[in-house]
């Protein structure tokens, strides 16, 4: 199997899937990273947060300040409007893509 | 002998303390990950989040313990922390675009034999007559060495079928 392919598809999935995570509630990086530990999609600081720097420029996602018990105050991410709207987009358009791929392995009825 | 240094990191109150090859492994992966966010108008932001993640994990790794941190400890911290990818903060950056493409291919839209001229010029950004007319004249100078370079290349080349084809490519290969 290709798995080079495979990894450039799940790179550009990586922001969907934060969305998701995200609309679950308020969580902070390190929720996120435990939440994609287990998957395909496992992932690290170093990439996590320049990409969670970048959905909040492009207003795809928020955060407030936290205080911990166990160190300094923590980032809380949430989801901003455009973020919402973004990840119901996404899931409509993930499911088209679904049907057309089911759709168009199935033989063809023309000779 | 061991040097020990005193760092912060990243909003954390405790202080750390490290043996000097320790820090040095710190300083220059916060360096390896300053310059790989250049581009990143949020640089010192993710920076001081990355600071304070792996403040965190010396945390958990000292249990309010207070002692030196080794090298081997740091090292194992940063390959969790992974390299930074500035790739998606870049992708929407303005420098990307205007790198030069810089994969050779054969470009076969507007070709003569193969297209590797065409490859040629676009991988360079010369014009293709230029580069006709230096391979031409150079393989009468020297007997023909550049068609036996030409027909190397012709096998050896990805083969892009138009100029957009092969712009596309190269943003992809990157």
């Amino acid at each position: 199997m290709d798995f080079d392919k495979f990894n450039t598809l799940r790179k550009g999935l990586l922001e969907f899937l934060i969305l998701g995570i995200v609309s679950s509630g308020r969580v902070y990086a390190a929720d996120m990273m435990q939440r994609l530990s287990r998957t395909d999609f496992a992932t690290q600081e170093g990439t996590l947060y320049p990409l969670l720097s970048k959905m909040r420029r492009d207003q795809l996602l928020d955060y407030e300040w936290q205080e911990s018990e166990t160190g300094p105050p923590r980032k809380y991410y949430k989801l901003t409007t455009s973020g919402r709207k973004q990840l119901a987009e996404f899931r409509e358009y993930w499911e088209s893509l679904t049907g057309l791929i089911d759709e168009l392995g199935k033989p063809s009825c023309k000779k | 002998m061991q040097k020990v240094i005193q760092i912060s990191l990243g909003g954390h109150t405790v202080m750390f303390q490290l043996e000097e090859d320790a820090y040095s492994a710190l300083q220059s992966y916060l360096e390896r990950a300053r310059t790989r966010l250049k581009s990143d108008p949020d640089r010192d932001e993710v920076l001081r989040d990355l600071e304070q993640s792996i403040g965190d994990k010396l945390v958990s790794l000292l249990r309010s313990e207070n002692r030196v941190i080794n090298r081997r400890e740091v090292d194992a911290v940063l390959e969790q922390v992974g390299t930074v990818d500035a790739g998606s903060a870049e992708a929407a950056g303005p420098n990307t675009r205007h790198e030069r493409p810089r994969r050779l291919c054969r470009i076969q839209e507007g070709q003569w034999l193969a297209g590797v001229c065409q490859g040629l010029a676009a991988y360079s950004s010369i014009s293709v007559e230029w580069v006709r007319t230096i391979f031409l004249a150079t393989s009468v100078l020297t007997g023909g060495l550049p068609i036996l370079v030409y027909i190397v290349l012709m096998f050896v080349l990805p083969i892009a079928r138009t100029h957009d084809d092969y712009v596309a490519m190269q943003s992809s290969a990157t």
